[in-house]
């Protein structure tokens, strides 16, 4: 017995819509729960990162304002800045705005924010009040000088919502732009390996031979080493002994840059290895031979042609690199060796937590647990995006 | 087959070559040379000092001569003298690499008594509830900083429940204990690194032992031998198991590398006597004789290593031709 069901205009269209390839790839993604759980983690710190400056000038924090009164504090500290250390940098401001002060202690008082006994005093008196509201009052008046002790005040009086570092710094800003740091490292790094090796594994997968012979021998010794401690030959060595690369990079981001490098030459090998397999198995297709037919040049056949049929593939082999490149920066960095203070980088903030374990835990805790949280994201995104676009994969 | 392992060797040989020139070239870009070390222990010193000692120890030559001369006493088993230790380097490095052979080889055993069971039962549960977690567990393993790992498991068992100790190798002073004593108290210090250590390798080893066993458990043979009444354990471990071990063994031979490398952090950390702790040092502190021989002592034994991997896995799986 079949039961006949008629079908309604929409819901014909609906069965008979082909669906475009990406629509199926998403679809599929979306079934891989902890790849979409690792995508959105991994958007949320890419925000915070990208937002690290907003939310510096929100929170009025500095990452590198230090407060050698305050090292250590735990979490959700008020710390508040002595009275002596008030008065200098009162004083500090006076002695640098000497011809506009009077004016401006003369509308304070005016004002009626302090009736001081002198005159003079009315700057330390305003000071010296709960800075919240002084920061308020402040904040009515719009002369240069006025808001220069505002962003004094700001400092008298800080939140540290995950408390302070080694030299008092504040935590929680800290990690935001570390997280800057981190993951610009990792994902310039992948993406940078990623053209390295999808030049490289074309090159030697399109022309084989000799070609292919060369670069692969390069690739599986360069894959044998034991990287970790190749890294750190290849990070302590002074590069200004190197001609020309002094002029090209300026001192000031040098570590990051040299990183960066480091990082990149032992990274690019397995994006080539699996670009040369493509490479292969497309060079016997018909659409190449018609290619070549045609007189097409070989540059147009990697380009135009190899290159869309790889990019899937090298989507995964990214996603999976940035993991591998935030820990590789991380391990480097808690080694001493990669990012140099005062930036702060997730691993170098770890360096120097290592030392007061006990007293200090959450410094050592939070710093490598993000370090886990972005990798482990990462790490699941290209699970799920391997799992959706190969055709073969084993669904869930 | 012997074609195979001459040419494998002279390959092996010629990476070993290369890499030890490659390295020497990069220590020569460390800064501070040994002359620039005295220049600051001596205040005195003039500039005709300066090049008059740079004549006498062959720095104004170039890299590659300087490189020929570091290399023929090599050859003939002079490995020089450790600038920081005052020992020669033959003596220094023994101890070293019984230690870290020991501390990687707890590991290795640790991390394949763990992965392969949790590898076949999850390629067996595939889709599970039990699936996920291991799969979970072994995602952390990839994804964990192998010195954060380390921290946590120092802050717990050491600084906050005080069980073992935090770092070391042995403890001092126990040289005249007995002899099972002393394998007692080692044992003790090798706990904390052997298990950061392991760790890293279950994450990588559970994922390919289930994607093995998944890909051989797909065999033709299985359902034959599921339709002809095999009982269960024959099935998975007598033709699935030994099928998906020819994959697992390439890529035992892949970790020997990541071993080492994990091998150096944890050493780092737990301040574990190695030849990882060992390399990080000497480079740190510009001890150039030791950093060479123990990079190039690791590195080359990462590479035989390998090789001796690369064979196995032929003889492992007959159908492999040693071409």
């Amino acid at each position: 017995m079949t039961e006949n069901v008629i079908l309604t205009d929409k819901q014909k269209q609906d069965l008979e819509k082909v669906l475009p390839m990406w629509k199926i790839i998403a679809s599929q993604f979306m079934q891989h729960k902890m790849a979409v759980v690792g995508m959105v983690v991994i958007c949320f710190f890419l925000l915070i990162a990208l937002l690290a400056p907003v939310i510096a000038s929100v929170t009025g924090l500095n990452p590198e304002r230090q407060n050698p009164l305050n090292r250590y504090k735990p979490v959700m500290t008020v710390a508040e800045l002595p009275q002596d250390q008030r008065e200098d940098r009162i004083m500090a401001l006076e002695n640098k705005n000497q011809d506009s002060v009077q004016a401006f202690r003369a509308e304070v008082i005016s004002r009626g924010f302090v009736t001081p006994v002198r005159e003079e005093d009315a700057l330390y008196d305003l000071a010296f009040q709960d800075p919240t509201e002084t920061l308020e009052k402040l904040n009515q008046l719009d002369s240069p000088i006025a808001k220069e002790m505002a962003t004094l005040v700001r400092d008298f009086k800080t939140t540290h919502i995950l408390g302070t570092d080694e030299l008092g710094r504040d935590v929680f800003i800290r990690l935001v732009y570390g997280a800057r740091v981190s993951m610009g490292v990792g994902i310039m790094v992948a993406l940078a390996s990623a053209l390295v090796g999808l030049l490289i594994g074309s090159l030697a997968g399109f022309y084989g031979g000799v070609v292919d012979t060369i670069l692969m021998r390069l690739t599986d010794s360069l894959l044998s080493l034991p990287i970790i401690p190749v890294l750190i030959v290849l990070a302590a060595i002074d590069l200004n002994k190197i001609p020309l690369f002094s002029q090209l990079v300026g001192s000031q981001n040098e570590s990051i840059f040299k990183l960066f490098f480091v990082l990149l030459v032992f990274s690019w090998m397995t994006t080539a290895l699996l670009v040369r397999g493509s490479v292969l198995s497309l060079r016997e297709r018909e659409f190449i031979l018609a290619a070549k037919t045609l007189g097409a040049r070989d540059s147009t056949i990697i380009l135009r042609h190899m290159f869309p049929n790889v990019i899937a593939p090298l989507l995964v082999s990214v996603t999976l690199g940035v993991g591998e490149s935030i820990l590789f920066e991380a391990v480097l960095s808690f080694l001493g060796l990669g990012i140099q203070p005062p930036t702060p980088s997730w691993g170098n903030m770890l360096f120097n937590a290592q030392e007061l374990i006990s007293e200090a835990p959450l410094l050592a805790f939070t710093p490598g647990f993000l370090i886990f949280l972005v990798t482990i994201s990462f790490n699941y995104l290209g699970d799920g995006l391997q799992d959706a676009i190969d055709p073969k994969a084993i669904r869930r | 087959m012997t074609t195979f392992i001459t040419r494998r060797l002279i390959q092996t040989m010629v990476v070993i070559f290369l890499l030890s020139y490659f390295c020497f070239y990069l220590m020569t870009l460390m800064p501070g040379d040994p002359v620039e070390l005295m220049i600051q222990s001596n205040p005195k010193i003039t500039s005709e000092d300066i090049t008059r000692l740079r004549e006498l120890y062959g720095l104004d030559q170039p890299a590659y001569k300087r490189y020929f001369s570091w290399v023929a006493p090599l050859v003939q088993g002079d490995l020089g003298y450790s600038r920081t230790y005052r020992v020669p380097v033959t003596e220094l490095m023994g101890p070293k690499l019984w230690n870290t052979f020991i501390l990687s080889f707890f590991a290795l055993s640790l991390s394949i008594l763990v992965s392969i069971p949790l590898g076949v039962i999850s390629a067996l549960r595939a889709g599970s509830k039990l699936d996920y977690f291991i799969n979970f567990i072994a995602f952390a393993g990839i994804s964990v900083p192998s010195f954060w790992l380390a921290l946590i498991l120092i802050m717990t068992f050491a600084v906050f429940f005080q069980l073992l100790p935090a770092g070391g190798t042995y403890t001092i002073g126990t040289d005249n204990a007995g002899i099972f004593e002393q394998i007692l108290d080692r044992g003790k210090y090798l706990i904390l690194p052997t298990i950061s250590l392991a760790y890293l390798q279950i994450g990588r080893f559970v994922r390919f032992t289930r994607s093995a066993m998944l890909e051989a458990m797909r065999n033709d043979y299985i359902r034959t031998g599921k339709a002809k009444g095999l009982p269960r354990a024959q099935v998975v471990w007598k033709h699935g198991f030994r099928n998906a071990l020819i994959p697992l063994i390439a890529l035992l031979a892949l970790s020997f590398s990541s071993l080492f490398s994990g091998a150096l952090i944890t050493e780092t950390v737990f301040a574990y006597q190695g030849v990882g702790k060992l390399v990080y040092d000497s480079i740190m502190a510009n001890d150039f004789n030791v950093a060479m021989i123990s990079f190039m002592i690791s590195v080359s034994m990462v590479l035989i290593m390998n090789l001796v991997a690369d064979i196995l896995y032929g003889v492992a799986d007959p159908r492999i031709s040693f071409q």
